[in-house]
């Protein structure tokens, strides 16, 4: 039983959150605010030239070898310093379906390709799920995996109808995208049309879980430095106990919901056929800290919290989005309400504290 | 990442359910999950005797070195003792504070002496320990300590005089070890040290306070020239701060996931009752079932994570704020209970005052979130140690 990372996992994560961290500054942030792409193609290529594109496909497809539980860390690095693009996404939901396509042989020959060029960084690949009303980033995607019903379809550019839509978290390039599922595009339809998408909902439940993690820690480490420099009274406002337990109660529940996060991610390695629990308690404790954080942090900057010029805003927007994305709270709670209270759901101790593993 | 327990572990646990199953029976049949909060004052004969079973059993102090008669048992091992014995039912442990707290104290500070002592009767479950730390001035402020131990020259003793409260079992134990001030001319965390004292002698009464539930589980303890030799001081005089954060320090959070099984089969009950009596199907009663199991569950992967860290006895940042997330996370419990039961939480099952199990788990709960620091004090930690945030002024009283 060990909960910790390895020292590889984390060296690994350490260098991408390097790279963010010194490019992906509030200003750089503002900057894409002004552009139609909302994109900074420069850094695109240093994570690309870092392998991060590749970190999700096999060895024996040319990528890293690597699984969810390394990808969670570098999902939450994204989300720690609000990374506008879709790195995360790209990474570690595109890239798994594709591999699960091509696995199971579907695809028409069209998968392999796409794979080498989302490695080489010349295919731009999303995936539009039924549960997302909206694709962020679409204006320049090659590919879209779109979901209708049961079906799967692989659709390009050009057979897509986008319609842009603003986003009230200026970072973002929505589109509500159109399209015809027709027999020409379907990959897979049925059960295993089902199963793919599924297993597409709890891969980008948990990116965006792990994202809220980041999103929440930068926004604790914003407001305790603000905390620490403005002073009322005589003396820093962070000394005051009313201001210093808002905060407190967002580190506990941080703290508090990374293990869920990373047993959601262990899960859906090992026993994806039992990720829904696992992912949706991950996607409920990630949304419930990343909220309260945008409240208290607001909160402790007082009047500088609700102004365009504080950087607050970046992050909390996010948070807000976020949370809608890949199933909000009620989706989530209700495939654990409905689970756990169904009338043959097994109970008690020796369910949930399995004797063997946490994975059940 | 690895979230199994070894091969070697699971032949553990089966070792630890199969002693459990085969003794927790018979004559002990009946204290099968009692005891625990709230039930404290029940068989209280009998679960000493467990206590002597247990021990004959080498089923007490298992994480204690081999040299004192523990098994050096791993953390992993101590945590899967702790399971199986909620599991089992295992009544609530009056051993456990000499277990988890003397013991370590005086094998880190206490001299040989000490050792030969006391360590053997608490392993044979034949000595019973409470803990004298807050006073009626020294709560949160742990360190405004007032009772004084002088040294009486004629007698070659310690002589102590004040008083002690919120003392938990100290009407069922042997001794007490006491946070007392021998330098009177030092205020703070100078001038205390560190005693053992035993509980039957003149100068020491014991009188219980009845808590919400109408049950007594802690004491008030005067002290009026009670007394104990000059062996049973631990460290040097003057020390005991020193020691006393020490010893916070040993309860590193094994136990918790026994706690939380116990809390396990609280939960099941209230879900129980909530598909009998129709609760389940109200939505927003529906939803804080959910919030409650998620919840659990949560606290569990944090233990095993708080667990899983270097063993070097220090505390991390997540094992420092548990208490706070636990004591919330129950006290919630205690109120979904009796939303659950609706109009029918008023009414106590018989005169004089004898409450169901859910409406002493609602009472006690409102313990929870004040003992063993205040929800309020963990905040000020947590913000001032883990986040960094500035210190708040001291008062000069």
């Amino acid at each position: 039983m060990d909960f910790t990372f390895t020292a590889e996992q984390l060296e690994f994560r350490d260098t991408v959150a390097g790279l963010l961290k010194t490019e992906v500054t509030s200003d750089s942030i503002r900057a894409r605010w002004s552009t139609d792409s909302g994109k900074d193609p420069a850094l695109q290529e240093q994570l690309l030239a870092m392998g991060v594109y590749s970190l999700l496909f096999p060895e024996s497809l040319g990528g890293l070898g690597m699984d969810a539980i390394d990808a969670v860390l570098l999902a939450e690095a994204c989300g720690a310093v609000a990374l506008p693009e879709p790195l995360a996404e790209t990474m570690m939901v595109a890239s798994p379906l594709l591999v699960d396509i091509l696995n199971r042989g579907l695809g028409n020959g069209a998968i392999q390709p796409i794979i080498d060029g989302v490695m080489d960084g010349r295919v731009n690949v999303a995936v539009l799920h039924p549960i997302n009303p909206y694709l962020n980033f679409a204006a320049d995607v090659d590919w879209i995996l779109a979901g209708s019903g049961d079906g799967l379809y692989l659709l390009p550019r050009d057979a897509v109808n986008l319609t842009p839509a603003k986003s009230l978290d200026p970072s973002r390039r929505l589109s509500s995208v159109e399209f015809d599922p027709s027999a020409e595009h379907r990959v897979a339809g049925g059960e295993v049309g089902a199963a793919l998408l599924r297993a597409s909902l709890n891969l980008g439940g948990l990116t965006v879980a792990a994202q809220l993690l980041g999103l929440s820690e930068l926004l604790v480490s914003q407001s305790v430095q603000y905390t620490q420099d403005r002073n009322q009274f005589g003396r820093p406002v962070g000394a005051n106990q009313a201001v210093k337990h808002l905060l407190a109660d967002v580190a506990v529940q941080l703290e508090y919901a990374r293990p869920v996060v990373a047993r959601a991610a262990y899960t859906v390695g090992v026993s994806p056929e039992r990720a829904d629990f696992a992912v949706s308690h991950a996607k409920l404790a990630a949304t419930r800290v990343a909220q309260l954080a945008a409240r208290q942090a607001i909160q402790v900057h007082g009047a500088m919290g609700y102004t365009w010029e504080c950087d607050v805003q970046i992050a909390a927007k996010r948070i807000w989005a976020l949370s809608y994305e890949w199933g909000d709270e009620g989706f989530h709670k209700n495939r654990i309400h409905e689970w756990l209270l169904q009338p043959n759901a097994l109970l008690g101790p020796e369910y949930t504290f399995g004797r063997r593993s946490l994975v059940g | 990442m690895q979230l199994e327990f070894s091969p070697a572990d699971e032949q553990f646990r089966n070792e630890v359910a199969s002693w459990l199953r085969d003794h927790l029976c018979g004559e002990f049949a009946a204290i099968r999950g009692r005891g625990g909060p709230g039930d404290e004052h029940h068989f209280v004969d009998e679960r000493k005797a467990w206590e002597r079973t247990l021990a004959e059993g080498g089923w007490t102090c298992i994480g204690w070195p081999e040299q004192w008669g523990g098994r050096g048992a791993t953390i992993e091992q101590q945590v899967i003792f702790n399971e199986e014995y909620a599991r089992a039912g295992g009544p609530g442990r009056l051993g456990h504070i000499g277990e988890t707290l003397t013991g370590p104290t005086l094998l880190a500070f206490g001299s040989e002496q000490q050792k030969q002592r006391y360590l053997p009767d608490i392993r044979a479950g034949q000595a019973f320990w409470c803990q004298g730390y807050s006073e009626p001035g020294a709560g949160s402020d742990l360190s405004n300590i007032k009772t004084r131990a002088e040294w009486d020259e004629q007698e070659r003793v310690w002589r102590f005089y004040g008083q002690k409260v919120w003392t938990s079992l100290a009407h069922e134990s042997d001794f007490i070890f006491v946070l007392a001030r021998t330098d009177v001319s030092q205020r703070g965390h100078r001038g205390l040290s560190f005693f053992l004292v035993p509980l039957a002698q003149e100068g020491l009464e014991i009188r219980p306070i009845t808590q919400l539930t109408g049950t007594a589980e802690f004491n008030e303890v005067f002290f009026d020239g009670a007394c104990c030799s000059p062996e049973d001081l631990v460290g040097e005089e003057g020390d005991g701060w020193r020691v006393a954060m020490g010893l916070l320090g040993f309860e590193r959070g094994v136990s918790t996931l026994g706690q939380q099984m116990l809390f396990q089969v609280e939960l099941d009950e209230v879900i129980r009752l909530a598909k009998e009596n129709g609760a389940s199907r109200q939505p927003a009663l529906r939803q804080r079932i959910a919030e409650a199991h998620i919840g659990l569950r949560t606290l569990r992967y944090n233990s095993l994570r708080m667990l899983s860290g270097e063993d070097d006895g220090s505390l991390s940042r997540e094992a420092m704020i548990y208490k706070l997330a636990w004591s919330n996370w129950h006290r919630n419990l205690g109120k979904l209970a009796m939303d659950v039961l609706g109009p029918e939480a008023e009414l106590v099952e018989s005169a004089p005052y004898e409450l169901n199990r859910l409406q002493s788990l609602f009472l006690f709960t409102r313990a929870d979130t004040i003992y063993g620091g205040t929800n309020q004090i963990q905040r000020n930690l947590i913000a001032e140690r883990a986040l960094g945030m500035p210190r708040e002024p001291r008062g000069d009283a």
